[in-house]
């Protein structure tokens, strides 16, 4: 009875440990990769673009700048008491009419708490010559207040700018500034929903992206696994220098592929490139140019350096599931007169199903998020016939710095790819996580 | 192995051998060529008459070639330790002990390393931004943990579970506590299994582009993958400068995949080959 109850005790304790071990790496795997990835999604939503002050943050709520709105605000009040007290008649209404109605929305604005309170912060900061920080100047306010006050400053603009034109003011450029200046203080919600999702799946561009991405990895995938499995089929035996193969078929892939796809952009080069001649000179292309300026020129190029990179790569994965096959099948099978092809169908295939299945899963995930090889050797070019949809996401994002699209087309490549991991863990069944520690 | 290799073999083999090093082949010779020889008809030949070293003094004189090189050190040294030894308790405690949920957690893993970069970078971008961590190395190792500690764990589970359970036993007869097993026995054990998984990473961490290309922008900070990719010259490309730089990475690297073949081999089949 105690034994037993010491024996829960134990397991209770190996069991807290393991977590406690796992926990760790788990919290750090949910920080960098899990958390980003759901926030793309999230940032997909919403219209955020890096170059554009207002949507450069994501805002679900109407906010107001208040470091804008105290730097232009008092001085326009100030400069209308000015105007007011010299001017006459209907210009004196008029104005008095502005100063009120602007005075209002001031006093609609402080009369929420937090607001005044930031307020308060802001213009003390203002005073002091400081540079308030972004999360004191930038303050929620209800969406119609934000209305209000939009309709406000417009319709104060178009008087004082009507005023203006009329010659019926002293300081007209700087009241008229100055009320412009107050016209971007409201900063409106950016969520747009599933608008880049929309947009983008009736966009052409990324429909010719995700083809892309399909020929280049449905193509370069095919080769690499015919000619890998050939390759490893081949050196599948004892002979001299096997070392030195090896270590031959893991340069290309240790290499940087940055690097290599510079070295091929080398080799491909239309005036200079070694490799771009002798395809002219064996016919396969017109002109040595053809590689890299025409678009199914760029595509053989990209797809060429691919199947140069990770063949190899490939046939060492189908090697070592070769080398678990037991010879003795072969014999038994020689034995019954079974000729070489029948052993490579009925043998062989069926026990490198496994190691197959895995290789393309791993291969066809890299080829689909191919990103510096291409990036690199071609920009995505000519005419976008390369660009692939990581590429078209990053191009979005970074060089037309608008993130919320570009995450939109980010978290559409997240989507195919666990597409392609269901379809393959699927084929696969449950060898590739099994807990082979119980065996 | 049964089968006996004959001439026509080796003839295979030697062209499949050129094949795959023509291009470094390639590059090697173009870099010991005078820069006129790099562009127009003479570009084919295969071996230059004049054989010169200056596009190698190029490269250090003329880019902060050395200063890529120890970046890529420092980032790809710091995200291995670091990533390896969290994985190395993660993986010990998925591999030999006894909870619920580890078929889960070894599935979040796997899942993680399938992640496409493209799909994490803005959120990442935007959080080393924040905190001004642009053009750092924090700012590197911080985004390799998101394929480095995925692929470490995965590697160094498949090791710890080759090691012997019975030796585990034993240990706990005698009285040991899991941590001692784990630091007395089990990883004592497991060292090769640690190193390869380190190898694996460091090349991993190494060649990453897309991150580094986006985050450490400044050419103090950026790493050899970028900083080569980068070389720009005033009016052409560099060539031979480019090639020389190649050269001067792939030498190392060609060096280590001599040095410890078996072991990257043995690293990246370990995942896919049931044993």
């Amino acid at each position: 009875m105690k034994k037993e109850k010491s024996l829960g005790n134990e397991k209770r304790s190996e069991r807290r440990l393991g977590y406690a071990l796992v926990a760790p790496a788990m919290l750090l795997i949910l920080a960098v990769a899990i958390c980003p990835v759901i926030q793309s999604f999230y940032y997909s939503l919403f219209d955020y673009r890096l170059n554009d002050p207002t949507k450069s943050s994501i805002h679900l709520n109407y906010s107001l700048d208040l470091e804008g709105y105290l730097q232009n605000y008092p001085f326009l009040d100030s400069a209308l008491k000015q105007e007011i007290s010299t001017a006459n008649g209907g210009v004196k209404e008029t104005l008095a009419n502005v100063q009120q109605q602007l005075q209002r929305i001031d006093e609609k604005i402080r009369s929420d708490e937090e607001v005044a309170k930031r307020y308060k912060q802001v213009d003390e900061a203002l005073n002091n010559f400081e540079s308030p920080s972004d999360e004191i100047k930038m303050v929620e306010i209800d969406k119609e207040v934000a209305e209000k006050f939009n309709n406000t400053i417009r319709e104060v603009a178009k008087t004082l700018g009507k005023m203006k034109e009329a010659g019926e003011l002293k300081q007209a450029d700087k009241i008229t500034g100055l009320a412009q200046g107050l016209k971007g203080t409201i900063i409106e919600p950016n969520f747009v929903g599933l608008k880049h999702y929309k947009d983008n799946f009736t966009d052409d561009r990324l429909w010719k992206a995700l083809w892309n991405t399909t020929v280049f990895t449905v193509i370069s995938v095919a080769v690499e696994l015919v000619l890998g499995l050939a390759i490893a089929l081949l050196i599948n035996k004892a002979f001299f220098g096997r070392g030195l193969v090896r270590a031959t078929i893991l340069i290309p892939w240790a290499i940087p592929t940055a690097v290599s796809a510079l070295m091929w952009k080398f080799l491909y080069d239309g005036q200079n490139g070694i490799v771009a001649k002798y395809f002219a000179d064996i016919g396969l292309i017109h002109r040595m140019g053809d590689l890299l300026t025409t678009e199914v020129g760029a595509m053989f190029a990209v797809i060429f350096a691919d199947v140069w990179k990770t063949t190899p790569y490939m046939a060492l994965l189908l090697l070592a599931g070769l080398q678990t096959i037991p010879s003795s099948l072969y014999e038994a099978a020689s034995i019954d007169g079974a000729t070489k092809w029948q052993q490579f169908i009925k043998i062989t295939l069926p026990l490198l199903k496994s190691s197959i299945l895995v290789a393309l899963l791993f291969r066809t995930l890299d080829a689909f998020r191919v990103f510096d090889l291409i990036y690199v050797l071609t920009g995505g070019g000519p005419a976008n016939s390369t660009e692939t949809i990581s590429i078209l996401a990053y191009k979005v994002m970074f060089s037309q710095t608008n993130f919320g699209e570009g995450s939109a087309l980010a978290v559409i490549v997240f989507i195919c790819v666990a597409i392609i991991s269901i379809i393959y863990i699927k084929l696969l069944g449950a060898d590739l996580l099994s807990d082979s520690a119980k065996k | 192995m049964q089968k006996k290799a004959g001439p026509l073999f080796y003839v295979f083999l030697a062209v499949f051998v050129f094949f795959v090093m023509f291009p470094f082949l390639w590059i090697l010779l173009s870099s010991i060529k005078p820069l006129s020889e790099l562009f127009g008809d003479r570009a084919f030949n295969w071996f230059t008459s004049h054989p010169t070293l200056k596009s190698y003094v190029s490269v250090f004189v003329n880019y902060p070639f050395l200063r890529y090189l120890w970046n890529s050190t420092v980032v790809a040294t710091i995200t291995t330790v670091y990533t390896v030894f969290v994985a190395a308790f993660a993986a010990y405690a998925i591999a030999r002990l006894e909870f619920k949920g580890k078929a889960v957690i070894l599935g979040i893993v796997l899942a993680v390393s399938m992640f496409p970069q493209i799909a994490t970078i803005s959120p990442i971008y935007m959080f080393v931004k924040k905190f001004g961590l642009t053009n750092s190395y924090l700012g590197l190792i911080i985004p390799y943990t998101t394929f480095a500690l995925p692929l470490s764990i995965w590697l160094l589970v498949t090791f710890f579970r080759k090691i012997p359970f019975d030796l585990e036993e034993a240990a706990k007869m005698d009285g040991a506590t899991p941590m001692q097993t784990y630091f007395k026995v089990i990883l004592p054990l497991a060292v090769p299994g640690v190193f390869t998984t380190s190898i694996l990473v460091f090349i991993a961490a190494w060649n990453e582009f897309l991150f580094s290309f986006t985050i450490n922008t400044a050419e103090k900070y950026k790493t050899v993958p970028v900083g080569i990719a980068m070389f720009q010259g005033q009016y052409t490309i560099p060539w031979g400068e480019i090639s020389a730089a190649t050269v001067i990475v792939t030498i190392p690297l060609v060096i280590m995949v001599l040095l410890f073949q078996r072991r990257i081999v043995s690293g990246l089949t370990s995942g896919s080959v049931k044993e």
